[in-house]
């Protein structure tokens, strides 16, 4: 039976062990990675979206300055064996089968054409620019219109077409039974625009292969050690065994650094092929252009409600663009359409998909992928409620589920178990006084001035409830007590802005009964660590389940072990202050580095017993669970610039046992950021010809901090639902509901103009247009 | 030698090309550093047309790494301090090339005498921005976005630009501004100092930009400068930004308000004519006719803060 140990460090803000050395510029990025002898790598790549390559000729690159290598696609296609890259490997996508580098014809601008060594990144990109390549241009596909038009070339030939996956609609529930009862249809179309990923740090990798032991070492930006090294291992047909992946800090990710890229395998076959290190980092250019973007959705909806404000049931179609390359998007309408019912007794739902390709970026993870699903949902209910000149919030209350009451499962099947959506929107109602806010606005509109409220609800499963026959997964973890009495705890979660160093180390410590201080994680290498990655919301459930089952073994063992030292029962003795005692016997304690050197020290032990002080331990997420809550912003619409100022931004939401409330507030408000950020500056834009507009920060607007207002966080700790492990995920969520939220706010604000709002992304001038004041044009 | 990038919309290749345009590291050059005008104007003379003068660096550093420009040398003006000074001068203020905007925005001499370029400073990209850029980099390098051309025709300012072969001259700013990053500058010569008129007594100014974000370029910026005596308008200067070539000065909206009551619909009729005959850029963050709209807007309420600040005194 193992003993209580007081909880010290779970819950409380501690300060995060990964500041100091990032704070003082002294942390370990992948640019920071110099190796002896290391050289450089640029890469060619395609000013047309889509275009056949006539020819190439490398000639004059080859014979410049410090140039090592250059390959063409068809050159490193040689030397590699096809298969999936980034996230298609995960989602073992078989079509469209595609090359490293564009070897026939490239797909987007950016793709990649060629790539050169040379001894500086100055030298290699001068190299570029001595590259010939003849392209005759294809009809471009870079639009909805244009990818269902047969008249256009498949983009990928294996494909047949420009549609990479189209189902059947889904029926859940009584659905023409729900549009027959309904009193009122509302029939729009809601759209999401495609924004992308942005981290501070672009993508980038340094491999360095060792001809003598055939060994590949690599280090890079990523949110998986080990999926990382299926891509490289895979694709450049070595043994995984020889190939070791490094990371230290990253710089952020959102989604985007899953998966080898076809850059990192690219890089790898060069270094192979030199026998030497060869460094790529990004640019800003080639991360806004060409490493991946997010969201670009659209859904015609049919919404069937009563007089009364029930939402009886929606009939949805979704066309999504995945872009080049896919990866991701295949997976996606799945998890859109099963969530789309959400916290709500929306009792029918037809669901029918399409995904396209079209010649632009990839679509890849970002920050909540399927969002898509509280977009639209928490716009139509804000649209049924003006339909009905009903407030938004009631009619939120009146369709929200209740804990302990019919219905606990989403007529897609999921489960709703543990969802405090209701009790969020309480809180919030207590928070901000929606009657007052009212009297302000009339007031302030009678000045010409607009304000408006708006508030959107979420769930996420993070990592979901646990139902038959769907497994939480199951994270992996090892600990060991090392010779000087500190506590190694070996994680495969890559940590790229969680926190992971602190809060893993939070829970461990109070589990294992030892300072925080004397917990040292330890990520970001495949030679060492745990299989896992870090997304979706997972770690803080999969993770700190993880951390506390395997921390409780070590104990166990540790006492064991320490039974036989102190010659006393086990039951007799315990961890405390990172000592071993005897209960009730002070002057009986060991500090573990004295059970630690003593277990290494010969006959210390009887024969036969284990003095390994080490553990493995695997979680499977226990009950799981989700995540949710709800956001509300305030704010005024300049109605003369079309400018949005936000006034006021409070979150309720609910991510159970919180490990760290600073780093629990600390993503929230980025999510929160990100979601502005998409409302009202960030949209990677093309033209009709697939040409990318938004290649710099002039053009790609990321919110600063000036931007973004003090967000006001209220947390709910309501619900356990496992006897051991009640932390739930939160990283995603204040992506996931940020942009329905100030839609909501705005298109409240513009109520006197009869605004509705069907598109996600809200510049100033489309604000006017909408208005009023300004034709389109 | 410039202060920002002119980076908007950046058309994508479009061409069969052996350049993919796509890099963010500069081609090579050489590097020069003199430390007197007269040993860079030597210099910008030996290497000519080639050569680019390097100021505060926060356009053309940027535009090397883009590879938009890739000139055989750059010659570093930092370490020439005899261009660094703001001074009054008989009935101007004399403002070097390389002094740092930060300085200007923090001059008390320009905040008395130069008002109007004192309140433009704040809106210049952020402070890291201010500290770095120079005011002749950004009046050489002629946005038609940038506040400090803006102030420049506004006040009929003074250019005075300098080459070793044919000694100073000096030239109005509307002569100087002559469009889309492009001046009056020979080659070999350098801009050497801003002339800034003394402000009359009794003017109010106030420069309103839109901007979707604090320290972006503008959209859409309107500069004011209006003297009044009593309750009339004596004198007004309006001059718009992000809307042509270059800063356009609006002069029938500027006779309109000549000797008028300083009233809301004075106002609304004068940014009505300042607005008229425009045609401004469509791009990503605005169409023309959202442009055309903020002019109205913007001008409308430059005229009614100028003229608060007038009646408070100037």
């Amino acid at each position: 039976m193992s003993q209580q140990v007081a909880q010290r460090y779970v819950g409380s803000p501690i300060k995060r062990s990964e500041d100091p050395r990032i704070l003082m510029g002294a942390g370990t990025y992948v640019d920071d990675v110099k190796l002896p002898g290391m050289v450089h790598a640029a890469f060619l790549r395609s000013p047309f979206a889509h275009a056949t390559i006539a020819s190439i000729d490398t000639s004059l690159a080859r014979k410049a300055e410090g140039v090592l290598l250059v390959y063409t696609g068809e050159e490193l296609e040689a030397l590699l064996t096809p298969g999936p890259y980034g996230l298609g490997l995960i989602m073992s996508m078989e079509k469209p089968v595609f090359s490293c580098l564009a070897t026939d014809k490239v797909r987007l601008v950016g793709d990649l054409v060629a790539i050169v060594v040379a001894e500086s990144r100055y030298l290699a990109e001068d190299a570029t620019e001595l590259i010939d390549v003849e392209y005759d241009e294809l009809p471009p596909v870079a639009t909805v219109e244009q990818a269902f038009d047969p008249s256009n070339p498949p983009i990928f030939e294996d494909l047949g077409s420009n549609i990479l996956v189209q189902s059947e609609p889904h029926a859940f529930g009584d659905v023409e039974g729900a549009f027959s009862r309904a009193d009122h249809v509302l029939r729009v179309t809601i759209s999401q625009h495609r924004h992308q990923n942005v981290p501070m740090e672009t993508r980038g990798c340094v491999a360095s292969y060792d001809p003598a032991t055939e060994h590949l070492l690599m280090w890079s930006a990523n949110q998986g050690v080990h999926i990382h090294r299926t891509t490289i291992s895979g694709r450049l047909g070595m043994d995984p065994e020889k190939v070791r992946i490094r990371t230290a800090d990253v710089g952020g990710s959102f989604g985007l650094k899953l998966g080898g890229s076809r850059e990192d395998v690219a890089v790898a076959a060069a270094s192979r092929a030199l026998g030497l290190p060869v460094k790529y980092i990004e640019d800003r250019y080639e991360n806004l252009t060409a490493s991946g973007q997010a969201r670009e959705e659209s859904f015609d909806v049919e919404a069937a409600y009563t007089d009364d404000g029930d939402i009886l049931g929606l009939k949805v179609k979704m066309v999504m663009d995945a872009g080049a390359y896919p990866g991701l998007a295949g997976a996606l309408p799945s998890m859109i359409e099963s969530m789309l019912p959400s916290a709500y007794k929306i009792a029918a739902l037809e669901f029918q998909s399409t995904v396209i390709v079209t010649n632009k970026a990839t679509y890849v993870a970002y920050r909540g992928p399927w969002a898509a699903e509280t977009f639209v949902r928490e716009r139509v209910i804000d649209l049924v409620a003006h339909e009905l000149g009903r407030e938004p919030f009631d009619i939120r209350m009146q369709n929200v589920v209740t804990r302990g009451e019919e219905p606990t499962v989403m007529i897609t099947g999921r489960s709703l178990v543990g969802v405090t959506v209701r009790e969020s929107l309480e809180r919030l109602g207590e928070l901000v006084d929606l009657p007052g806010f009212r009297l302000e606005q009339e007031a302030a509109r009678a000045e010409g001035r607009y304000l408006g409220i708006g508030m959107a609800s979420y769930i996420e499963a993070a990592p979901g409830p646990k139902m038959p026959g769907m497994p939480l997964g199951r994270e992996e973890m090892r600990m060991e007590l090392a010779e000087d009495g500190k506590l190694i705890v070996f994680t495969g979660q890559m940590p790229h802005g969680q926190s992971h160093e602190t809060t893993i180390a939070q829970v461990a410590a109070d589990e294992f009964g030892v300072a925080f201080e004397d917990v040292q994680v330890v990520f970001g290498d495949s030679d060492i660590v745990p299989p896992g990655f870090t997304g979706g919301s997972r770690s803080a459930t999969m993770a700190g389940g993880a951390a506390i089952m395997t921390a409780r073994a070590l104990r166990a063992k540790v006492l064991e072990t320490s039974s036989h030292l102190l010659e006393a029962n086990v039951a007799d003795l315990r961890i405390e202050n990172g000592a071993v005692s005897v209960v009730g016997v002070p002057a009986s304690a060991m500090t573990l580095a004295d059970v630690a050197s003593a277990v290494r020290q010969p006959g210390r032990l009887p024969e036969g017993v284990d003095g390994e002080l080490k553990v493995e331990n695997a979680y499977d997420g226990g009950s799981g669970g989700w995540s949710g809550g709800t956001h509300c912003a305030i704010v005024e619409v300049d109605c003369e610039t079309g400018l949005v100022h936000i006034e006021r931004y409070v979150v309720t939401e609910d991510c159970g046992k919180l490990i760290n409330p600073a780093v629990v507030d600390g993503q929230v408000r980025g999510g929160v950021a990100q979601g502005i950020g998409a409302v009202l500056l960030e949209r990677s834009a093309y033209d009709d010809r697939g040409n990318y507009l938004t290649a710099t920060f002039m053009d790609y607007l990321m919110p600063t901090t000036m931007d973004i207002p003090n967000i006001e966080i209220s947390h709910l700790e309501t619900v356990p639902l496992d006897p051991d492990v009640n932390f739930r995920g939160i990283g995603e969520g204040g992506m996931i509901v940020a942009p329905p939220t100030i839609c909501n706010a705005i298109e409240d604000a513009l109520a006197p103009f009869g605004v509705r709002i069907y598109q996600q992304h809200l510049p100033p001038a489309k604000l006017l247009e909408l208005i009023g004041v300004i034709e389109p044009e | 030698m410039g202060e920002r990038l002119p980076l908007r919309s950046r058309p994508t290749p479009t061409v069969h090309s052996r350049s993919s345009g796509d890099q963010l590291k500069s081609p090579p050059f050489a590097y020069v550093a003199p430390t007197s005008v007269e040993e860079a104007l030597t210099l910008l003379a030996e290497h000519g047309d080639e050569a680019k003068l390097l100021a505060g660096g926060q356009s053309l550093v940027p535009l090397l790494a883009l590879r938009l420009a890739s000139p055989s040398a750059l010659i570093d003006l930092s370490g020439v301090p005899e261009l660094d000074y703001v001074r009054r001068e008989n009935d101007h203020i004399a403002i070097g090339a390389m002094t740092r905007e930060r300085a200007v925005e923090r001059s008390e001499v320009v905040r008395e005498f130069v008002p109007l370029l004192s309140v433009a400073m704040p809106l210049i990209g952020h402070l890291a921005i201010r500290n770095r850029g120079t005011v002749g980099g950004s009046a050489a390098h002629a946005d038609p976005s940038a506040e400090i051309p803006a102030v420049a025709i506004a006040c009929d300012a003074e250019v005075v630009v300098r080459s070793s072969a044919r000694g100073e001259r000096t030239i109005t700013s509307d002569d100087f501004f002559q469009g889309f990053f492009s001046t009056a500058l020979e080659p070999d010569e350098a801009l050497i100092e801003l002339r800034f008129p003394v402000v009359g007594p009794g003017t109010g100014v106030a420069f309103e930009e839109a901007t979707r974000r604090h320290g972006d370029f503008a959209m859409v910026g309107a500069a004011a400068a209006v003297r009044t005596e009593g309750a009339h308008i004596v004198e007004a200067r309006i001059v718009v930004i992000g809307v042509s070539d270059k800063p356009v000065r609006r002069r029938e909206a500027e006779q309109a308000l000549a000797g008028a009551e300083p009233t809301r619909a004075a106002f609304e009729e004068a940014a009505a004519l300042a607005a008229d005959s425009l045609t401004p850029p469509s791009d990503l963050h605005g169409t023309s006719t959202y442009r055309r709209h903020l002019v109205r807007v913007l001008v409308r309420r430059a005229l009614e803060s100028a003229v608060q600040h007038s009646q408070e005194g100037g």
